[in-house]
């Protein structure tokens, strides 16, 4: 099996053209001023706030900028990621080379993750710089909130991945954001479904409707740490680890499905 | 005889998911291809022949039947390691320039460095695009992409070349550029399949072709073969034939030149017999010669008049 060597280098082909459409592509470096703005509007929504509430407001927005901005690029760019090539026909090049379609699908998915690794540190910094500027002291745990701001990005980028295995960017798009507004529930929904009383208390259709969401769907509130940020409750490296994990696992899944539907397409 | 491409009894039905439609684009195909040779591919628009090569190159999957390529599958890794293909109208990453396209595609196939700048090089000046290297494929003109496409598919120095209409979008010079190539392949050894509706290129390079009408093939040979089964004699007599002309075998043509002459359009094959029958009438036979038949008379004789495409049907 000496193609087995070959898997990484395929992979790794098809991620840095995936890359280098990001940074030559003016949608993305707008979004990459879109993101300096957010942080700089933080900056004068920190101003209007009384003055010991600043501190926390430049973190918690802070923080939730980014994450949600990670969060727009991967859906935006994933849902386009596949239908781009098909559209634009790119891919009978590149599926005419000796390559499997799954490496394809992996090295584009790389890619993007590459892209959303890059947008947090851009956004990082200028996260930081706004702190500094307004000489608010630095926790100690956010580069662990950052990872997990990006992990849930890659984890959104699987799930875009696959919607687009088989629906156009926007179905993809609109899916694809209902399983993040969905999965950042999924605590809300675990409390209220175990409440007496309610809307899910008492339609058996609604409560049905509710636990096959909190069971089907990755569970995206371990991914958000800005409380516990505020709060100063540490964040452990060993946690992020097993987010990384549960990121994974999803991945797979997600990565899984659209492999196997990709694989039986017709480029026609 | 070492057969590089062997397609058997390919077919392939076009569906349309909601409308309950179907379009058999293919339908049957059998035909193989030498290593060595230069084969073309020939056939009025829509009969199917970019459809066929999607399938050699694993782009589509057949709905029937098998394809093999090097004695491989179509799309399997070592296959297509070996194979180099153009696509019809290529498209490109337009955002970067030729060199960096190559490059990604010298990535895949695992070509060295100092090896892949080399042959970049080389492709791109061949197919003339040496001053345009470095320019963004964005800006590039239909006939320039389509040198670009041509480069690309030589990248990883195949022993078979698919090239679906490689002379598309070419000044006579690059056409004439490419023809040159195709043979220059031939001469390395290489096998070259291409589709082309420019007869006269076919007629110059191929060794054997198949004319495909509505996703069947309608002949399949040599050059000289197709074009000798379509060989006309013309004779021209002089005297009354007793009896009707359109009884003789083999007539195509019965033209009155005047009270005694007639002027036959005859089919080789059957000249002699003609002949025999002519001067057993004692009529005068005052000259025989030869109507060769162009490949662009076969082709329309062939894809005749009409509408073109496969015919949707509601399944
Ligand atoms: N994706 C598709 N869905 C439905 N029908 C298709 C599809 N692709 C091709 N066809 C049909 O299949 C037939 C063959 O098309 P194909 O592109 O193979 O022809 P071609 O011989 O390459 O023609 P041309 O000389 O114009 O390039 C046509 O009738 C076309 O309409
Ligand atoms: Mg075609």
């Amino acid at each position: 099996m000496k193609d087995l060597l070959g898997i990484p280098r395929r992979i790794a082909a098809i991620s840095r053209n995936t890359f280098i459409e990001a940074a030559r592509n003016r949608a993305f470096v707008g979004l990459g001023i879109a993101a300096m703005g957010l942080v700089a509007s933080s900056m004068a929504v920190s101003s209007l706030a009384i003055a010991d509430q600043m501190a926390r407001v430049l973190i918690d927005f802070g923080l939730f900028a980014i994450s949600l901005l990670e969060v727009v690029i991967a859906v935006t760019m994933g849902v386009i990621l596949v239908y781009k090539e098909v559209d634009k026909k790119t891919f009978y090049l590149v599926l005419s080379k000796p390559i499997r379609r799954s490496e394809v699908l992996a090295g584009k998915f790389f890619g993007l993750v590459g892209v959303l690794a890059i947008a947090v540190l851009l956004m990082t910094v200028a996260w930081v710089g706004s702190l500094i500027l307004r000489s608010v002291p630095l926790k100690p745990d956010m580069p662990q909130a950052l990872v997990l701001a990006w992990l849930q990005a890659v984890l959104i980028t699987s799930v875009a991945l696959f919607f687009s295995s088989f629906s156009s960017p926007i179905l993809s798009g609109v899916f694809t954001l209902g399983v993040y507004l969905a999965g950042s529930s999924v605590p809300v929904l675990n409390d209220l479904l175990s409440l007496k009383k309610g809307a899910l208390a008492s339609s058996e259709a609604a409560r049905f409707v509710a636990q096959t969401a909190t069971a089907v769907l990755p569970d995206l509130s371990i991914f958000n740490v800005g409380k516990e940020l505020i709060l100063g409750i540490p964040i452990s490296w060993g946690y992020v680890g097993a987010a990384g994990a549960y990121c994974l696992g999803w991945c797979l899944l997600f990565f899984g499905l659209a492999c196997l539907i990709f694989e039986r397409r017709d480029f026609a | 005889m070492d057969d590089v491409i062997v397609v058997d009894g390919l077919r392939k039905v076009f569906r349309t998911p909601f409308r309950r439609r179907r379009v058999e684009a293919v339908k049957g195909v059998t035909f193989s291809v030498r290593r060595g040779e230069i084969f073309g591919f020939l056939g009025p628009n829509g009969a199917g022949k970019t459809t066929t090569l999607k399938m050699l190159v694993g782009l589509i999957r057949p709905s029937a039947g098998r394809a093999s390529l090097l004695g491989g599958d179509p799309g399997a890794i070592e296959v297509m390691s070996r194979v180099g293909f153009l696509p019809e109208q290529p498209y490109f990453y337009d955002y970067l320039k030729p060199t960096e396209l190559m490059d990604i595609f010298g990535r895949i196939f695992g070509i060295p460095k100092a090896e892949r700048r080399r042959r970049i090089d080389m492709l791109l000046d061949r197919v003339g695009l040496a001053d345009s290297k470095n320019r963004i494929l964005r800006k590039f003109s239909k006939g320039m992409l389509q040198r670009v496409g041509i480069a690309q598919a030589l990248l990883n120095d195949p022993e078979l070349v698919l090239l679906d209409e490689p002379m598309s979008g070419l000044d006579p010079v690059g056409r004439r550029e490419i023809i040159d190539l195709i043979a220059e392949l031939k001469s390395q050894g290489k096998t070259v399949f291409f589709s082309s509706h420019i007869l006269a290129d076919i007629e110059r390079l191929c060794d054997r072709v198949v004319i495909l009408h509505k996703g069947v093939v309608e002949h399949a040979g040599t050059i000289q073969e197709l074009l000798a089964s379509g060989d006309r004699k013309e004779i021209l007599v002089s005297g009354s034939f007793p009896g009707d002309w359109a009884r003789l075998p083999g007539i195509h043509g019965i033209d009155r030149m005047g009270p005694q002459v007639t002027r036959l359009l005859v089919e080789s094959g059957f000249a002699n017999d003609i002949l025999r029958a002519l001067l057993d009438a004692r009529m005068e036979i005052l000259q025989v010669a030869d109507r060769r038949i162009s490949l662009e008379e076969l082709f329309v004789r062939t894809a005749g008049v009409g509408p073109v495409g496969a015919k949707e049907v509601t399944s």
